[in-house]
């Protein structure tokens, strides 16, 4: 295993990929904040995404090489509903109200999910700034000598 | 031949010496340590979301050692060294997932270090010019 060419290379990448994931959810559970019934038939429920730190730790170390682990960042290990029950309305007429005339909507909350988009998008960029730093110091180290 | 191999030995002889200065060796290993470190920041910025991660940084005591071999002048030891990164024990956590990542503390180290490696990197092509300029005997 050689050392990378760009620094943190694959750290920042993993990162943009799962803040990504992590963007997608949270589009997807504004768009269905009003959904009443999903795919099999229940009441749509609020998607959360969970993160884990990801080493990868070589079977043999290299001789030379600085350090004993090799960061590849973060992944993400789960897409998992929010359980929490949602608001009952009171609409007899609605074709997905139960025999008492309730509804139950999506326990989405719009605010919490613009927050949560905000600092989403944070990191993503935060990870983009990451990477112009890291071309430009390749972009040194092929000009050694130079 | 033999005074054309005999040559040769000599020129490598001169180009170790050329390698073995005290300068381009720490401007080296300091280039080392700022790459090790820019993986290390890049990777506690990749993880600035995730639940009870703790920060990771060269630790205090890679440019203590560094410094005293440098006193000592023994280059032997400071070849030798190998950094490392490690835990950052300092480092408290701010949010309530135990995380310990400050995104602007983290951007602003990962300037500073992408400038240190600007600087060091144009130190060890340096050496490296003034050598071709030597070889070849005109600029």
């Amino acid at each position: 295993m050689s050392m990378n060419l760009i620094p943190g290379i694959e750290s920042t990448g993993s990162a943009l990929s799962a803040e990504k994931i992590r963007l997608e959810i949270i589009a997807q559970n504004i768009a269905n904040s009003n959904t009443t019934q999903d795919a099999s038939g229940n009441v749509y429920k609020r998607k959360e995404v969970a993160f884990e730190e990801f080493i990868k730790t070589p079977e043999r170390r290299t001789p030379g090489y600085v350090d004993e682990n090799l960061y590849q960042g973060v992944r993400v290990t789960d897409v998992y509903d929010d359980q929490t029950p949602g608001r009952m309305i009171f609409n007899p007429g609605h074709p997905h109200a139960n025999e008492d005339g309730m509804v139950e909507m999506p326990n989405v909350d719009v605010s919490r999910e613009m927050i949560d988009l905000i600092s989403a998008s944070r990191a993503y960029e935060a990870n983009l700034t990451v990477v112009k730093t890291s071309r430009r110091m390749a972009q040194q180290a092929m000009s050694i000598g130079k | 031949m033999a005074q054309v191999l005999q040559c040769f030995g000599q020129m490598a002889v001169v180009l170790d010496n050329l390698y073995n200065q005290e300068n381009y060796l720490i401007s080296k290993k300091l280039l080392d340590a700022t790459h090790l470190r820019h993986e290390a920041l890049s990777n506690n910025l990749a993880n600035v979301e995730t639940p009870g991660f703790k920060r990771r940084d060269l630790p205090q005591s890679f440019s203590v050692e560094l410094r005293r071999a440098v006193d000592r002048k023994d280059f032997r030891r400071v070849k030798g060294l190998l950094p490392r990164s490690a835990e950052d024990r300092q480092a408290k956590p701010v949010r309530m997932d135990g995380n310990t990542v400050q995104l602007d503390e983290e951007l602003l180290a990962m300037n500073r270090n992408a400038l240190n490696y600007e600087y060091l990197s144009n130190a060890v092509g340096g050496s490296i010019k003034e050598l071709n300029k030597a070889i070849r005997g005109r600029v």
